[in-house]
């Protein structure tokens, strides 16, 4: 276990300094989830809908399709020179492989997610300051189901020649039931509402977040076959 | 390796092949493009599962492969780095080992997005060195290296096949061939039944036998 944990660390530890220092997927996911929140915020009315209505939508739509820019960038980065393989050339668990780019892709969700709630505060002008401890427990718990299936896709599209078109083809309608779940959940924090009224959707969350990740850890090394 | 086979979807690539590289051996693979020397290196490496037969190889293999198999944004030192942690190498020095075996200990804080071609070559050997393999596997290890690259990476492997490294190598130079391989062997079909001794044939006895078995 600690062999695994160790190249894991390793593996991310890697992308993280790669993107530190070229900043190609943080700039770009930073900059769409701007123009998103900011179309969104500009496409409403306001003397028809109030911005508590759209808020939890517009929030998750946001950090839904910026982490789908790093997650498309997470694997294109071992195509380059085939990295992959000399990573496969060495004795760790191909396990650690998932869970390196898993904890690479996670810190890259959240990092975007937490630089985006402050705009997101600005244009909704939405208090949340109160229920940020439990919007922060449901923007992990979401962001390890969209990583943990995202991880696992980018992987098995990466040699595809539309690496780029076909993550979010096949992503999207899994994210479905946790996006959903998690809008439910940020509505009730944001309208100040008691969490036993989203417990049905906080276990849904739970769950997928097991049983994805599980699955996603055992069908991960049949990505890796040729 | 026993009766190995490989196939990618309907075309078979590699078609049962048996052989076997003792210690401190070193095997030519010669064949015409696309006759799959490239998949056979993936194949004993791992990367690639056969699709039949079985591969018996040790447990410290190093590639250098047409792809550097290296980070363009890091340095040539992060990135060697980067693969020591992998291998579960301690040694802190290993490091600006290789680095110093290769001549590249001036860059070595370059990004090798940076680096040319040949330095690029030799640092993908640097790479493929770290771990201190018992199995080289080398597909045209000396392309795009100048003379002197040339020489220094000959030389260097030459001192570790006679320490005891096996190697496969796939190569075009038969200058090279004669002068590191112990055997060779032509894939032609995704065959590879003639594997002879060479013991002191030249260069130009290798060349014609070559074009005898191409041209079947």
């Amino acid at each position: 276990m600690a062999e695994v944990l160790t190249a894991a660390l390793a593996i991310a530890a890697k992308d993280i300094s790669i993107e530190l220092r070229t900043k190609t997927a943080f700039m770009s996911a930073l900059v769409f989830a701007i123009l998103v929140l900011a179309i969104l915020f500009f496409a409403r009315d306001p003397t028809a809908v109030a911005a508590i209505d759209v808020a939890p939508g517009a929030l998750w739509v946001t950090f839904t399709f910026a982490a789908m820019v790093g997650l498309n960038r997470s694997f294109l980065l071992e195509r380059e020179n085939r990295a992959l393989e000399g990573i496969l050339l060495s004795p760790i668990p191909r396990s650690s492989i998932f869970l390196g780019k898993l904890i690479g892709n996670l810190a890259f969700v959240f990092t975007i997610e937490l630089i985006s709630l402050p705009i997101f505060m600005l244009f909704y002008d939405v208090a949340i300051w109160s229920g940020l401890p439990r919007l922060l427990i449901v923007m992990v718990m979401t962001s390890v189901a969209f990583v943990s299936v995202g991880t696992l896709l980018s992987s098995m599209v990466v040699r595809t020649r539309f690496a780029e078109l076909m993550l979010p083809l096949l992503l999207l309608p899994f994210l479905v039931p946790p996006v959903v779940g998690a809008v439910q959940v940020t509505a009730r924090i944001m309208a100040e509402r008691p969490l036993n009224e989203v417990a049905g959707w906080l276990k849904l969350l739970a769950a997928f977040d097991i049983v994805f990740f599980i699955l996603s850890l055992m069908l991960f090394e049949a990505t890796l076959e040729e | 390796m026993r009766d190995l086979s490989r196939t990618f979807g309907y075309r078979l690539i590699l078609d049962r092949l048996n052989f076997r590289v003792d210690r401190g051996a070193v095997l030519a693979v010669m064949g015409p493009n696309g006759a799959g020397k490239t998949t056979l290196l993936r194949v004993l490496s791992g990367v690639l599962k056969p699709t039949s037969g079985s591969v018996e190889r040790s447990q410290r293999i190093g590639m250098v492969g047409h792809h550097s198999m290296l980070y363009d944004a890091l340095t040539a030192a992060e990135n060697l780095a980067f693969y020591c942690r992998l291998f579960g190498i301690t040694d802190r020095n290993r490091v600006q080992e290789v680095l110093d075996l290769m001549g590249l200990s001036r860059w070595q804080h370059q990004r090798v997005g940076t680096f040319s071609r040949g330095m690029t070559q030799r640092l993908a050997v640097a790479r493929a060195l770290l771990a201190e393999p018992d199995l080289l596997l080398l597909d045209e290890p000396l392309s795009s290296l100048d003379e002197y690259g040339v020489d220094a990476v000959l030389q260097l492997l030459m001192r570790l096949r006679d320490e005891g490294t096996s190697m496969v190598l796939v190569g075009h130079e038969v200058s090279s061939v004669t002068q590191l391989a112990t055997s060779i062997g032509f894939l032609v079909g995704g065959h590879m039944d003639v594997i002879e001794e060479l013991g002191g044939r030249d260069g130009r006895e290798i060349a014609e036998r070559y074009r005898e078995v191409v041209r079947g």
